[in-house]
């Protein structure tokens, strides 16, 4: 009986199905897809599958290299105009071949946004960026303010990925005008040039990929993939059990073993490109003083929080750099260090009086943010800082009123400026907030870091830049997180070191199976 | 009956307005939306053209009475996440919630019912007692709990039931148990104290002396009877079922429904779906005290005319 019902599920799911069809059980399907507006991590799973860029990595080597992709080759025309030929035969998802309409469209819309979601994404990244314009069917330029060091890079980022123009304008209203409802209606029926074409969406549940034939590059290898949420943890392990999952995002540290230990399944993770940190209000009234907030920083032991609570897998970094931004990676730098004696020095001197600091943490928004929370006020507590974890969902970040709270900084791009960058600029996300100054002096550093087209130089000024955050910490970068994947052992699947975190690539060449 | 009915609805209206207002005022209690869906590095900027863009600045008076004005309209609104309209998408998640607790009323009927009758008819031997200590153990026993064991049980270790979605037939089994477990088990003693009551009664003595069969007596005059208890009780539990049972048993094992729609809302602090879902329960929650009632007076003529 119990043999008969294990083989009518067997039959009657789709999911254990040929090796040619996958179902992924994700912590989160996300909400809707438009690689523009998003940069989220739940939404960086699902866009390299369904479209491309003009410029590609090669995604399997942890240093840049740049392949092409709709667009086969690039350069430089005059300093601060790039030109693009474009790839010939490019078909979206719908049938409609790609155009230079078509690109230029895709690259207006973040370039000169006028879609308040689009406006967001594109300002702190795409600023230098003028327009895109069509030379002929074949050819577009990129019209930038200033001369950018980061051509490549900036044209391979997932909200510059190139979508149909004629079919998002007729999406709702008129159907030569794009308007907001156009782009809306775009995230729930997304078309692009990819391996595979989203063939069903049901946001926050299921999405499901299938093969695409016409596709420019090399065929997909999967017929098709469908991704399921299971928010559950305990569920998501048991699907991959029972078999009904083929892989599963999201795998606690803790749940490792669970996965390890069947011989059936393996588990695949890496440091994941991102930083979560500990942020420091410079303008709370009792944490002016530099002294104090580096005694908090000073007081962590770091490597403490990684083997307790990661297992040593995770990367606690010197300072605010990443192995995958290549030539602008300073390992040897030294701004973040763990010196209690000296916390204890620098507290006596700035006259604390044992004042109580909280620490603003939710409950679970980031994997093993509120026991490291707690680990730190141990930590805090050993050099005599008297501190609070408060637990609670709002974000605190711009409250003035907040004193230390986590975030994260992910690398949105493999560059210091697509991380550090991004979130410390003048006037970036934590000035607006008000819980971190710039002043002239650091705006002319930053500005160099940013766009000095000398690399010597870039390091230079991100030197000096670290060196002012030493000295005035708004923040504590804690460590890489180590994200992990379960799946079956037939599954070659991980997760490729070229990638921004989380994406779930299954291009030809990305996944395979034992046996095929 | 039209009073009476009447005086339901009216009862109904107000119930409803209040959980507008509460959920109304709860969801903004619990925190910015902007926060939760957008994702971070966020400029102060940026922040503001967003909520401009998704009309949060209003004072909280306004979006109140925009709401109320909606509510009355029957416009709901859209998701602040996925931009679909809220009935849209609560719409698509009805009918696998009603699916989970029409079976979970089926299987608690299928067999409260005879387990109840039973623990009545041989309440003095083993049999009662061996109905009433499973009957209070799974009281006791929380439908999450039981979930698990049974994810645990029937799934990790043994791997004979699925525990995603609600594709086949198989993937029933275990959430429907789930979701019923208590109420079978609150069931089954109403049912036997119902039963007791009414078997005690002396139209049950004159049915045995006029020489009807015991099954007839239990059965028809017996069950009957007590049926009326039953159902205002199971009308009660039901409404609680739906509200409170699907959203920890839906999350459990992916049910696409509306119980795990409002875990997802709630944590993206969608306002408009969490609103709204919370009104489809509501409003699901009323109809079927509604029903229950007219059922109730259905079954029993005296009801119907001492409330008239």
């Amino acid at each position: 009986m119990f043999r008969l019902l294990l083989t009518t599920a067997l039959v009657a799911l789709p999911l254990v199905a040929a090796a040619q069809e996958i179902t992924v059980g994700a912590a989160n399907v996300a909400p809707y897809l438009d690689p523009g507006r998003d940069h989220s991590n739940v939404g960086s799973q699902f866009y390299y599958n369904t479209f491309d860029t003009l410029i590609d990595r090669d995604h399997g080597k942890r240093e840049l290299e740049w392949v092409p992709a709709l667009a086969t080759s690039w350069k430089l025309v005059e300093p601060k105009v790039m030109e693009f030929k474009l790839r010939e035969g490019v078909k979206f998802h719908n049938g409609a071949d790609m155009t230079a309409d078509d690109v230029v469209f895709s690259l207006n819309r973040m370039m000169q946004a006028t879609f308040p979601p689009y406006v967001v994404r594109a300002k702190d990244r795409l600023g230098n960026f003028l327009r895109a314009e069509k030379v002929d069917d074949l050819t577009v330029r990129v019209v930038a303010e200033r001369e950018e060091p980061l051509w490549e890079t900036l044209m391979s980022l997932q909200q510059v990925m190139i979508v149909p123009e004629a079919y998002i304008k007729g999406l709702t209203g008129k159907a030569d005008v794009a308007e907001d409802s156009d782009y809306e209606a775009f995230a729930l029926a997304p078309v692009g040039t990819g391996p595979y074409k989203v063939a069903a969406f049901q946001p926050g549940e299921k999405l499901v990929w299938e093969r695409f034939d016409d596709f420019w590059g090399e065929t997909a290898p999967l017929e098709r993939a469908t991704v399921v949420q299971i928010a559950e943890t305990a569920s998501r392990v048991t699907a991959l059990k029972t078999g009904e999952a083929d892989i599963i995002t999201n795998v606690a540290p803790d749940q490792l073993s669970l996965i390890d230990s069947d011989p059936n399944l393996k588990t695949e993770g890496s440091a994941t490109a991102l930083f979560h940190v500990m942020i420091m209000n410079q303008n709370h009234p009792k944490l002016r003083d530099p002294r104090i907030r580096q005694a908090l920083s000073l007081a962590i032991d770091r490597d403490a929080l990684n083997e307790a609570l990661w297992l040593g897998k995770a990367i606690v970094p010197s300072t605010h750099t990443m192995a995958e931004m290549g030539a602008l990676h300073q390992p040897d730098l030294v701004t973040f260090a763990y010196d209690p004696e000296r916390a204890r020095k620098l507290l006596e001197e700035a006259g604390y009086d044992g004042f109580e600091i909280t620490f603003d943490t939710a409950a679970t928004y980031y994997t093993n943010g509120l026991l490291a929370a707690q680990a730190i006020m141990e930590m805090w507590n050993a050099v005599g800082i008297n501190g609070r974890v408060n637990v609670q969902d709002q974000w605190s970040g711009n409250d003035p009123e907040m004193m230390v709270r986590n975030w994260s900084n992910p690398m949105y791009f493999a560059d210091p400026f697509g991380s550090f960058g991004v979130m410390w600029a003048p006037g970036g996300p934590s000035e607006s907030e008000g819980r971190f100054n710039t002043d002239a002096d650091y705006a002319k550093k930053w500005d160099r870091f940013r766009f000095s087209t000398d690399v010597a130089d870039r390091n230079a000024a991100y030197v000096e830049l670290m060196e002012e955050i030493k000295q005035d910490p708004p923040l504590l970068p804690l460590y890489r997180p180590f994200e992990s994947w379960g799946m079956k052992q037939s599954v070659n699947w991980a997760p490729m070191p070229g990638h921004i975190p989380y994406v779930l690539d299954f291009r030809a060449g990305s996944i395979s199976f034992a046996g095929n | 009956m039209t009073p009476y009915l009447l005086r339901h609805v009216l009862k109904a209206v107000v119930t409803l307005w209040a959980i507008v207002t509460v959920t109304f005022v709860a969801t903004r209690l619990s925190g910015n939306p902007i926060d939760t869906f957008l994702g971070e590095g966020l400029t102060a900027e940026g922040r503001q053209a967003l909520i401009d863009y998704f009309q949060l600045d209003r004072s909280l008076w306004h979006q109140y009475l925009a709401y109320l004005r909606g509510v009355l309209s029957g416009e709901f609104g859209l998701s602040f996440v996925d931009r679909r309209p809220v009935t849209t998408v609560v719409a698509e998640r009805l009918w696998p919630s009603g699916q989970l607790l029409l079976s979970s009323v089926a299987l608690t009927v299928a067999v409260s019912l005879p387990l109840g009758v039973l623990a009545a008819v041989y309440r003095r031997s083993w049999i009662g007692s061996a109905v009433m200590v499973v009957a209070f153990t799974g009281y006791a026993v929380p439908s999450f709990v039981l979930a698990i064991v049974m994810v645990l049980t029937f799934s990790y270790w043994l791997n004979w039931l699925p525990v995603v979605g609600n594709g086949t037939w198989l993937h029933f089994i275990m959430p429907t148990i789930a979701m019923s477990g208590v109420l079978i088990a609150a069931l089954t003693r109403f049912t036997r104290n119902a039963m007791l009551d009414v078997l005690g009664q002396d139209f049950i003595r004159t049915a045995r002396a006029k020489g009807l069969r015991e099954t007839q007596v239990v059965l028809k005059h017996g069950l009957g009877n007590a049926s009326i208890t039953v159902i205002s009780v199971l009308g009660l539990q039901i409404a609680g079922l739906a509200a409170a049972g699907s959203v920890v048993v839906e999350s459990i094992f992916s049910w696409p429904g509306v119980g795990q729609m409002l875990v997802n809302a709630a944590i993206l602090r969608d306002y408009p779906v969490l609103q709204f879902g919370v009104i489809a329960v509501a409003v699901a929650v009323v109809a079927i005290n509604i029903l229950t009632d007219i059922a109730y007076a259905l079954a029993d003529p005296r009801i119907r005319l001492a409330r008239a």
